[in-house]
Protein backbone atom coordinates (compact mmCIF):
# COMPACT_ATOMS: atom_id res chain seq x y z
CA UNK A 1 0.00 0.00 0.00
CA UNK A 2 2.73 2.43 1.02
CA UNK A 3 6.03 2.15 2.80
CA UNK A 4 5.11 4.97 5.13
CA UNK A 5 2.86 3.08 7.48
CA UNK A 6 4.25 3.05 11.01
CA UNK A 7 4.03 0.04 13.27
CA UNK A 8 1.50 1.89 15.44
CA UNK A 9 -0.65 2.68 12.43
CA UNK A 10 -0.49 -0.90 11.21
CA UNK A 11 -1.73 -2.00 14.63
CA UNK A 12 -4.53 0.57 14.48
CA UNK A 13 -5.57 -0.77 11.09
CA UNK A 14 -5.40 -4.35 12.31
CA UNK A 15 -7.50 -3.50 15.36
CA UNK A 16 -10.20 -1.93 13.23
CA UNK A 17 -10.20 -4.71 10.64
CA UNK A 18 -10.21 -7.47 13.25
CA UNK A 19 -13.05 -5.86 15.18
CA UNK A 20 -15.07 -5.37 12.01
CA UNK A 21 -14.75 -8.85 10.57
CA UNK A 22 -14.68 -11.12 13.61
CA UNK A 23 -17.57 -13.58 13.77
CA UNK A 24 -19.14 -14.18 17.17
CA UNK A 25 -16.58 -16.85 17.93
CA UNK A 26 -13.70 -14.50 17.13
CA UNK A 27 -11.42 -14.35 14.10
CA UNK A 28 -11.00 -17.73 12.51
CA UNK A 29 -7.57 -19.15 11.76
CA UNK A 30 -7.72 -18.34 8.05
CA UNK A 31 -8.70 -14.73 8.64
CA UNK A 32 -5.96 -14.36 11.20
CA UNK A 33 -3.25 -15.87 9.04
CA UNK A 34 -4.26 -14.16 5.79
CA UNK A 35 -4.61 -10.72 7.31
CA UNK A 36 -1.31 -11.05 9.15
CA UNK A 37 0.42 -11.79 5.87
CA UNK A 38 -1.44 -9.02 4.07
CA UNK A 39 -0.41 -6.56 6.76
CA UNK A 40 3.21 -7.67 6.47
CA UNK A 41 3.27 -7.46 2.68
CA UNK A 42 1.21 -4.31 2.14
CA UNK A 43 1.86 -2.27 5.26
CA UNK A 44 5.30 -3.54 6.12
CA UNK A 45 4.39 -4.81 9.57
CA UNK A 46 3.30 -8.30 10.59
CA UNK A 47 0.45 -7.93 13.06
CA UNK A 48 -1.38 -10.80 14.72
CA UNK A 49 -4.98 -9.78 14.15
CA UNK A 50 -6.11 -12.36 16.67
CA UNK A 51 -4.53 -10.65 19.66
CA UNK A 52 -5.12 -6.95 19.03
CA UNK A 53 -7.56 -4.90 21.10
CA UNK A 54 -10.90 -3.92 19.62
CA UNK A 55 -11.35 -0.53 17.98
CA UNK A 56 -14.65 1.17 17.24
CA UNK A 57 -15.49 2.56 13.79
CA UNK A 58 -15.32 6.11 15.14
CA UNK A 59 -11.95 5.56 16.80
CA UNK A 60 -10.58 4.01 13.64
CA UNK A 61 -11.86 6.89 11.54
CA UNK A 62 -10.30 9.38 13.93
CA UNK A 63 -6.93 7.64 13.91
CA UNK A 64 -6.91 7.46 10.10
CA UNK A 65 -8.33 10.94 9.56
CA UNK A 66 -5.08 12.26 8.13
CA UNK A 67 -4.96 9.51 5.54
CA UNK A 68 -6.26 10.06 2.02
CA UNK A 69 -9.71 8.83 1.03
CA UNK A 70 -8.06 6.31 -1.30
CA UNK A 71 -5.91 4.93 1.49
CA UNK A 72 -8.98 4.45 3.66
CA UNK A 73 -10.75 2.88 0.71
CA UNK A 74 -7.99 0.31 0.35
CA UNK A 75 -8.23 -0.45 4.06
CA UNK A 76 -11.93 -1.09 3.63
CA UNK A 77 -11.06 -3.53 0.84
CA UNK A 78 -8.83 -5.44 3.24
CA UNK A 79 -11.78 -5.59 5.61
CA UNK A 80 -14.00 -6.88 2.83
CA UNK A 81 -11.38 -9.46 1.87
CA UNK A 82 -11.35 -10.61 5.49
CA UNK A 83 -15.12 -11.13 5.49
CA UNK A 84 -15.42 -12.53 1.96
CA UNK A 85 -13.48 -15.63 2.95
CA UNK A 86 -16.06 -16.49 5.61
CA UNK A 87 -18.60 -19.11 4.63
CA UNK A 88 -21.24 -18.12 5.41
CA UNK A 89 -20.72 -14.46 6.17
CA UNK A 90 -22.63 -13.73 9.39
CA UNK A 91 -25.05 -10.86 8.69
CA UNK A 92 -23.77 -9.00 11.75
CA UNK A 93 -20.24 -9.07 10.32
CA UNK A 94 -21.43 -7.67 6.99
CA UNK A 95 -23.35 -4.93 8.79
CA UNK A 96 -20.38 -4.13 10.99
CA UNK A 97 -18.07 -3.77 8.00
CA UNK A 98 -20.60 -1.41 6.45
CA UNK A 99 -20.53 0.68 9.62
CA UNK A 100 -16.73 0.88 9.51
CA UNK A 101 -16.83 1.86 5.85
CA UNK A 102 -19.35 4.59 6.63
CA UNK A 103 -17.25 5.88 9.51
CA UNK A 104 -14.18 5.95 7.26
CA UNK A 105 -16.15 7.90 4.67
CA UNK A 106 -15.89 5.12 2.11
CA UNK A 107 -18.75 4.28 -0.25
CA UNK A 108 -17.78 0.92 -1.65
CA UNK A 109 -19.81 -1.40 -3.83
CA UNK A 110 -18.03 -4.51 -2.56
CA UNK A 111 -19.22 -3.80 0.98
CA UNK A 112 -22.69 -4.03 -0.50
CA UNK A 113 -21.88 -7.23 -2.36
CA UNK A 114 -20.70 -8.82 0.90
CA UNK A 115 -23.92 -7.75 2.60
CA UNK A 116 -25.87 -9.47 -0.14
CA UNK A 117 -23.83 -12.64 0.36
CA UNK A 118 -24.64 -12.49 4.05
CA UNK A 119 -28.34 -12.26 3.21
CA UNK A 120 -28.08 -15.27 0.95
CA UNK A 121 -28.79 -13.10 -2.08
CA UNK A 122 -26.12 -14.71 -4.23
CA UNK A 123 -27.80 -14.11 -7.55
CA UNK A 124 -28.45 -10.47 -6.80
CA UNK A 125 -24.89 -10.12 -5.47
CA UNK A 126 -23.50 -11.42 -8.75
CA UNK A 127 -25.64 -8.99 -10.75
CA UNK A 128 -24.37 -6.22 -8.46
CA UNK A 129 -20.73 -7.35 -8.68
CA UNK A 130 -20.90 -7.78 -12.44
CA UNK A 131 -22.42 -4.36 -12.99
CA UNK A 132 -20.55 -2.38 -10.33
CA UNK A 133 -17.18 -4.02 -10.81
CA UNK A 134 -17.15 -4.60 -14.52
CA UNK A 135 -19.96 -3.53 -16.85
CA UNK A 136 -20.41 -0.04 -15.39
CA UNK A 137 -16.85 0.80 -16.46
CA UNK A 138 -16.95 -0.74 -19.89
CA UNK A 139 -18.36 2.16 -21.88
CA UNK A 140 -15.51 4.42 -20.85
CA UNK A 141 -12.82 1.74 -20.94
CA UNK A 142 -9.91 1.84 -23.34
CA UNK A 143 -10.26 -0.79 -26.06
CA UNK A 144 -7.66 -0.06 -28.72
CA UNK A 145 -5.15 -2.22 -26.83
CA UNK A 146 -7.28 -5.26 -27.63
CA UNK A 147 -6.47 -5.14 -31.35
CA UNK A 148 -9.94 -6.12 -32.42
CA UNK A 149 -12.91 -4.38 -33.92
CA UNK A 150 -15.26 -6.94 -32.44
CA UNK A 151 -17.25 -5.22 -29.75
CA UNK A 152 -17.69 -7.15 -26.53
CA UNK A 153 -20.77 -6.60 -24.38
CA UNK A 154 -18.56 -6.18 -21.31
CA UNK A 155 -15.31 -7.31 -19.75
CA UNK A 156 -16.49 -10.83 -18.97
CA UNK A 157 -17.97 -11.59 -22.37
CA UNK A 158 -16.79 -14.82 -23.98
CA UNK A 159 -14.36 -14.82 -26.86
CA UNK A 160 -15.60 -14.66 -30.41
CA UNK A 161 -14.05 -15.86 -33.64
CA UNK A 162 -12.05 -12.99 -35.08
CA UNK A 163 -9.49 -13.89 -37.79
CA UNK A 164 -7.74 -10.53 -37.51
CA UNK A 165 -7.16 -11.02 -33.80
CA UNK A 166 -6.08 -14.62 -34.29
CA UNK A 167 -3.53 -13.55 -36.89
CA UNK A 168 -2.19 -10.90 -34.57
CA UNK A 169 -1.71 -13.35 -31.72
CA UNK A 170 -0.38 -16.12 -33.96
CA UNK A 171 2.40 -13.74 -35.04
CA UNK A 172 3.87 -14.08 -31.55
CA UNK A 173 5.19 -17.48 -32.61
CA UNK A 174 7.68 -15.92 -35.01
CA UNK A 175 9.12 -13.53 -32.45
CA UNK A 176 12.54 -14.28 -30.93
CA UNK A 177 12.67 -16.64 -27.98
CA UNK A 178 12.63 -14.70 -24.71
CA UNK A 179 10.40 -11.91 -25.97
CA UNK A 180 7.11 -11.25 -24.26
CA UNK A 181 5.15 -12.17 -27.36
CA UNK A 182 6.99 -15.43 -27.97
CA UNK A 183 6.81 -16.35 -24.28
CA UNK A 184 3.09 -15.83 -24.26
CA UNK A 185 2.73 -17.97 -27.37
CA UNK A 186 4.80 -20.70 -25.68
CA UNK A 187 2.56 -20.54 -22.62
CA UNK A 188 -0.50 -20.99 -24.81
CA UNK A 189 1.07 -23.73 -26.88
CA UNK A 190 2.38 -25.58 -23.82
CA UNK A 191 -1.07 -25.77 -22.30
CA UNK A 192 -3.16 -26.24 -25.39
CA UNK A 193 -4.89 -22.89 -24.96
CA UNK A 194 -6.77 -21.67 -28.00
CA UNK A 195 -5.45 -18.41 -29.40
CA UNK A 196 -7.75 -15.39 -28.92
CA UNK A 197 -9.82 -14.93 -32.03
CA UNK A 198 -9.86 -18.67 -32.76
CA UNK A 199 -12.61 -21.10 -31.80
CA UNK A 200 -12.56 -21.58 -28.03
CA UNK A 201 -10.12 -18.74 -27.42
CA UNK A 202 -10.52 -16.22 -24.62
CA UNK A 203 -11.86 -12.80 -25.46
CA UNK A 204 -9.31 -10.17 -26.40
CA UNK A 205 -10.00 -8.44 -23.09
CA UNK A 206 -9.63 -11.44 -20.80
CA UNK A 207 -6.60 -12.62 -22.75
CA UNK A 208 -4.88 -9.47 -21.50
CA UNK A 209 -4.44 -11.19 -18.15
CA UNK A 210 -2.29 -13.84 -19.80
CA UNK A 211 0.39 -11.25 -20.46
CA UNK A 212 0.35 -10.71 -16.71
CA UNK A 213 0.87 -14.42 -16.11
CA UNK A 214 4.13 -14.14 -18.03
CA UNK A 215 5.23 -10.80 -16.63
CA UNK A 216 4.40 -11.63 -13.03
CA UNK A 217 5.55 -15.24 -13.50
CA UNK A 218 2.45 -16.84 -12.08
CA UNK A 219 1.14 -20.27 -12.94
CA UNK A 220 -2.12 -20.98 -14.71
CA UNK A 221 -3.64 -23.34 -12.17
CA UNK A 222 -6.27 -21.94 -9.82
CA UNK A 223 -3.74 -20.78 -7.25
CA UNK A 224 -1.88 -18.97 -10.01
CA UNK A 225 -5.10 -17.37 -11.22
CA UNK A 226 -5.79 -16.12 -7.69
CA UNK A 227 -2.32 -14.57 -7.63
CA UNK A 228 -2.69 -13.01 -11.08
CA UNK A 229 -6.04 -11.42 -10.38
CA UNK A 230 -5.01 -10.27 -6.91
CA UNK A 231 -2.09 -8.47 -8.54
CA UNK A 232 -4.22 -7.05 -11.36
CA UNK A 233 -6.90 -5.93 -8.93
CA UNK A 234 -4.55 -4.13 -6.61
CA UNK A 235 -2.57 -2.61 -9.47
CA UNK A 236 -5.71 -0.86 -10.68
CA UNK A 237 -5.76 2.74 -9.45
CA UNK A 238 -9.55 2.56 -9.52
CA UNK A 239 -11.05 0.65 -6.57
CA UNK A 240 -13.17 -1.24 -9.10
CA UNK A 241 -10.17 -3.53 -9.52
CA UNK A 242 -11.18 -5.25 -6.31
CA UNK A 243 -13.94 -6.89 -8.36
CA UNK A 244 -11.40 -9.37 -9.71
CA UNK A 245 -10.39 -10.65 -6.29
CA UNK A 246 -14.00 -10.68 -5.14
CA UNK A 247 -14.90 -12.78 -8.15
CA UNK A 248 -12.00 -15.20 -7.89
CA UNK A 249 -12.50 -15.78 -4.15
CA UNK A 250 -16.18 -16.39 -4.86
CA UNK A 251 -15.35 -18.87 -7.61
CA UNK A 252 -12.54 -20.82 -6.03
CA UNK A 253 -12.87 -20.40 -2.28
CA UNK A 254 -16.41 -19.81 -1.07
CA UNK A 255 -18.71 -20.67 -3.94
CA UNK A 256 -20.50 -17.32 -3.74
CA UNK A 257 -19.91 -16.98 -7.49
CA UNK A 258 -20.99 -20.01 -9.51
CA UNK A 259 -19.81 -18.97 -12.93
CA UNK A 260 -18.19 -15.79 -14.15
CA UNK A 261 -18.17 -16.67 -17.81
CA UNK A 262 -14.41 -16.94 -18.11
CA UNK A 263 -14.10 -19.29 -15.14
CA UNK A 264 -16.49 -21.75 -13.59
CA UNK A 265 -16.54 -22.22 -9.86
CA UNK A 266 -14.31 -24.94 -8.47
CA UNK A 267 -14.49 -25.78 -4.78
CA UNK A 268 -12.82 -29.16 -4.80
CA UNK A 269 -10.06 -27.66 -2.72
CA UNK A 270 -10.27 -24.67 -0.39
CA UNK A 271 -7.52 -22.54 -1.87
CA UNK A 272 -7.12 -20.24 1.10
CA UNK A 273 -7.01 -22.90 3.79
CA UNK A 274 -3.27 -23.06 3.30
CA UNK A 275 -1.04 -20.55 5.12
CA UNK A 276 1.32 -20.77 2.15
CA UNK A 277 -1.40 -19.33 -0.08
CA UNK A 278 -1.82 -16.46 2.36
CA UNK A 279 1.83 -15.55 1.83
CA UNK A 280 1.43 -15.86 -1.93
CA UNK A 281 -1.79 -13.88 -2.11
CA UNK A 282 -0.41 -11.14 0.13
CA UNK A 283 2.68 -10.89 -2.04
CA UNK A 284 0.54 -10.62 -5.16
CA UNK A 285 -1.42 -7.79 -3.57
CA UNK A 286 1.79 -6.02 -2.60
CA UNK A 287 3.25 -6.41 -6.08
CA UNK A 288 0.04 -5.02 -7.52
CA UNK A 289 0.15 -2.08 -5.14
CA UNK A 290 3.76 -1.39 -6.13
CA UNK A 291 2.83 -1.40 -9.83
CA UNK A 292 -0.09 0.92 -9.10
CA UNK A 293 2.14 3.42 -7.39
CA UNK A 294 4.74 3.26 -10.15
CA UNK A 295 2.57 3.07 -13.27
CA UNK A 296 -0.92 4.03 -12.16
CA UNK A 297 -2.93 2.31 -14.88
CA UNK A 298 -5.24 -0.66 -15.00
CA UNK A 299 -3.00 -3.45 -16.33
CA UNK A 300 -5.84 -4.72 -18.50
CA UNK A 301 -5.82 -1.35 -20.25
CA UNK A 302 -2.12 -1.66 -21.14
CA UNK A 303 -1.26 -2.23 -24.78
CA UNK A 304 0.95 -5.26 -24.19
CA UNK A 305 1.39 -5.64 -27.93
CA UNK A 306 3.68 -2.60 -27.72
CA UNK A 307 5.96 -4.69 -25.53
CA UNK A 308 5.64 -7.94 -27.45
CA UNK A 309 9.07 -7.67 -29.05
CA UNK A 310 10.78 -6.68 -25.79
CA UNK A 311 12.40 -9.31 -23.69
CA UNK A 312 10.25 -10.35 -20.76
CA UNK A 313 12.73 -8.73 -18.40
CA UNK A 314 12.66 -5.46 -20.35
CA UNK A 315 8.87 -5.45 -20.27
CA UNK A 316 8.91 -6.10 -16.53
CA UNK A 317 11.17 -3.11 -16.00
CA UNK A 318 9.11 -0.89 -18.30
CA UNK A 319 5.91 -1.78 -16.46
CA UNK A 320 7.54 -1.74 -13.01
CA UNK A 321 6.78 -5.36 -12.16
CA UNK A 322 8.66 -6.07 -8.94
CA UNK A 323 9.98 -9.59 -8.34
CA UNK A 324 8.15 -12.04 -6.13
CA UNK A 325 9.18 -12.01 -2.52
CA UNK A 326 11.47 -14.79 -1.38
CA UNK A 327 8.73 -15.90 1.03
CA UNK A 328 6.20 -16.19 -1.78
CA UNK A 329 8.60 -18.34 -3.79
CA UNK A 330 9.42 -20.43 -0.72
CA UNK A 331 5.68 -20.81 -0.17
CA UNK A 332 5.28 -22.45 -3.55
CA UNK A 333 4.44 -19.59 -5.89
CA UNK A 334 5.10 -21.32 -9.17
CA UNK A 335 6.25 -19.65 -12.35
CA UNK A 336 4.32 -19.42 -15.58
CA UNK A 337 6.48 -22.12 -17.17
CA UNK A 338 6.79 -24.50 -14.26
CA UNK A 339 4.91 -27.76 -14.17
CA UNK A 340 3.73 -26.99 -10.64
CA UNK A 341 2.04 -23.90 -11.99
CA UNK A 342 -0.25 -25.94 -14.23
CA UNK A 343 -3.53 -27.63 -13.49
CA UNK A 344 -3.68 -31.41 -13.78
CA UNK A 345 -5.28 -31.10 -17.21
CA UNK A 346 -2.60 -28.67 -18.35
CA UNK A 347 0.12 -30.95 -17.03
CA UNK A 348 -1.33 -33.87 -18.93
CA UNK A 349 -1.42 -31.79 -22.10
CA UNK A 350 2.16 -30.66 -21.59
CA UNK A 351 3.26 -34.26 -21.08
CA UNK A 352 1.62 -35.21 -24.37
CA UNK A 353 3.71 -32.77 -26.38
CA UNK A 354 6.61 -33.88 -28.52
CA UNK A 355 10.18 -32.83 -27.78
CA UNK A 356 9.87 -29.66 -29.84
CA UNK A 357 6.92 -28.50 -27.77
CA UNK A 358 4.39 -29.15 -30.52
CA UNK A 359 1.46 -31.52 -30.42
CA UNK A 360 2.74 -34.89 -31.63
CA UNK A 361 0.56 -34.82 -34.75
CA UNK A 362 2.22 -31.53 -35.80
CA UNK A 363 5.72 -32.40 -34.74
CA UNK A 364 8.52 -33.24 -37.17
CA UNK A 365 10.41 -35.14 -34.46
CA UNK B 1 -36.05 -16.63 9.15
CA UNK B 2 -36.47 -15.81 5.49
CA UNK B 3 -39.80 -15.06 3.91
CA UNK B 4 -41.24 -15.97 0.53
CA UNK B 5 -43.97 -14.19 -1.34
CA UNK B 6 -45.56 -16.53 -3.87
CA UNK B 7 -47.54 -15.02 -6.72
CA UNK B 8 -49.55 -17.43 -8.85
CA UNK B 9 -50.52 -15.99 -12.24
CA UNK B 10 -51.94 -17.08 -15.56
CA UNK B 11 -50.30 -15.61 -18.62
CA UNK B 12 -49.58 -16.36 -22.24
CA UNK B 13 -46.54 -14.10 -22.20
CA UNK B 14 -43.89 -15.91 -20.12
CA UNK B 15 -41.03 -14.19 -21.91
CA UNK B 16 -42.39 -10.82 -20.91
CA UNK B 17 -42.75 -12.07 -17.36
CA UNK B 18 -39.07 -12.96 -17.43
CA UNK B 19 -38.21 -9.55 -18.83
CA UNK B 20 -40.20 -7.92 -16.05
CA UNK B 21 -38.32 -9.87 -13.40
CA UNK B 22 -34.93 -9.21 -14.99
CA UNK B 23 -35.68 -5.51 -15.09
CA UNK B 24 -36.68 -5.64 -11.42
CA UNK B 25 -33.49 -7.48 -10.45
CA UNK B 26 -31.26 -5.06 -12.32
CA UNK B 27 -32.90 -2.19 -10.49
CA UNK B 28 -32.54 -3.92 -7.14
CA UNK B 29 -28.89 -4.84 -7.67
CA UNK B 30 -27.91 -1.23 -8.18
CA UNK B 31 -29.78 -0.05 -5.13
CA UNK B 32 -29.05 -0.18 -1.42
CA UNK B 33 -29.32 -3.53 0.28
CA UNK B 34 -32.95 -4.19 1.09
CA UNK B 35 -35.04 -7.16 2.14
CA UNK B 36 -35.52 -8.54 -1.36
CA UNK B 37 -32.90 -11.21 -2.14
CA UNK B 38 -34.06 -12.80 -5.37
CA UNK B 39 -36.81 -14.42 -7.31
CA UNK B 40 -37.74 -17.47 -9.35
CA UNK B 41 -40.35 -17.91 -12.04
CA UNK B 42 -41.74 -21.44 -12.28
CA UNK B 43 -44.00 -22.83 -15.00
CA UNK B 44 -46.68 -25.32 -13.96
CA UNK B 45 -46.16 -28.39 -16.15
CA UNK B 46 -49.64 -29.73 -15.40
CA UNK B 47 -51.41 -26.46 -16.09
CA UNK B 48 -49.91 -24.76 -19.15
CA UNK B 49 -50.12 -21.00 -18.86
CA UNK B 50 -49.91 -21.08 -15.06
CA UNK B 51 -46.84 -19.64 -13.41
CA UNK B 52 -45.55 -19.12 -9.91
CA UNK B 53 -43.32 -16.19 -9.02
CA UNK B 54 -41.39 -16.80 -5.80
CA UNK B 55 -39.95 -13.58 -4.42
CA UNK B 56 -37.67 -14.09 -1.43
CA UNK B 57 -36.81 -11.76 1.40
CA UNK B 58 -34.31 -11.71 4.26
CA UNK B 59 -33.54 -9.46 7.20
CA UNK B 60 -31.36 -6.44 6.50
CA UNK B 61 -30.29 -4.77 9.72
CA UNK B 62 -31.73 -7.13 12.27
CA UNK B 63 -34.39 -4.68 13.39
CA UNK B 64 -37.14 -6.01 11.10
CA UNK B 65 -38.13 -9.54 10.20
CA UNK B 66 -37.95 -10.74 6.63
CA UNK B 67 -41.74 -10.61 6.45
CA UNK B 68 -41.67 -7.01 7.65
CA UNK B 69 -39.04 -6.22 5.02
CA UNK B 70 -41.37 -7.69 2.41
CA UNK B 71 -44.22 -5.53 3.66
CA UNK B 72 -41.96 -2.50 3.49
CA UNK B 73 -41.10 -3.49 -0.05
CA UNK B 74 -44.79 -3.73 -0.92
CA UNK B 75 -45.21 -0.09 0.05
CA UNK B 76 -42.48 1.20 -2.24
CA UNK B 77 -43.52 3.13 -5.31
CA UNK B 78 -41.23 1.01 -7.46
CA UNK B 79 -43.01 -2.13 -6.28
CA UNK B 80 -46.41 -0.65 -7.00
CA UNK B 81 -45.24 0.17 -10.52
CA UNK B 82 -43.98 -3.39 -10.91
CA UNK B 83 -47.33 -4.82 -9.80
CA UNK B 84 -49.14 -2.60 -12.30
CA UNK B 85 -46.82 -3.90 -15.04
CA UNK B 86 -47.43 -7.46 -13.88
CA UNK B 87 -51.19 -7.05 -14.05
CA UNK B 88 -50.85 -6.02 -17.70
CA UNK B 89 -49.21 -9.36 -18.48
CA UNK B 90 -51.53 -11.73 -16.66
CA UNK B 91 -55.06 -12.98 -17.05
CA UNK B 92 -57.29 -12.44 -14.07
CA UNK B 93 -56.22 -11.59 -10.58
CA UNK B 94 -52.81 -12.78 -9.27
CA UNK B 95 -53.03 -15.05 -6.26
CA UNK B 96 -50.71 -14.02 -3.44
CA UNK B 97 -49.52 -16.46 -0.77
CA UNK B 98 -47.03 -15.67 1.98
CA UNK B 99 -44.64 -18.17 3.52
CA UNK B 100 -42.11 -18.13 6.34
CA UNK B 101 -39.13 -20.25 5.43
CA UNK B 102 -38.55 -23.18 7.78
CA UNK B 103 -35.71 -24.80 5.91
CA UNK B 104 -33.34 -24.15 3.02
CA UNK B 105 -30.60 -26.41 1.70
CA UNK B 106 -27.16 -24.87 1.94
CA UNK B 107 -25.23 -22.43 4.02
CA UNK B 108 -27.66 -19.57 4.43
CA UNK B 109 -30.57 -21.24 6.13
CA UNK B 110 -31.02 -21.28 9.88
CA UNK B 111 -29.72 -24.85 9.92
CA UNK B 112 -26.60 -25.30 7.80
CA UNK B 113 -26.40 -28.15 5.37
CA UNK B 114 -23.45 -26.96 3.32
Amino acid sequence: MTGEVTADEAITIARGIATAIAPGSGLDAVQRSLLGEVSAALLGHMVDHGTVESLSPEEMASLLASRSPMFRHRIVHLMVLGELILRPIPPEVARRVAHYADALGVDDKFVRVARRYAQGAFGLAWVDLHRSGFAAHWESARRDQLKTDVRLADQLSPGVVDPVLETRWSAFESMPVGTLGRSLWEMYRGRGFAIPGSVGGASAYLAQHDFVHVLADYGTNLNGELEVFALIGFADPDPKGFAWLTTLVGLFETGYVADAGFFTGDLRERRLDSPAMHVRLADALARGAAIREAVGVDLLDVDFHDFATCSVDEARVALSFPPKSDRAVASGSSGAFELDGMSAIQQAYAASLAGDGRPRHESSS
Amino acid sequence: MKFCQAIRVKSDEPDRLVDLLVEWDLGQAGDDVMGYIGTRLLADRDHPGSYMILAEFAEVDGDRTAAEEAELNNQRERTEQWVRALRELVDGEPEWVHYDEYYRTGITGDRRTG
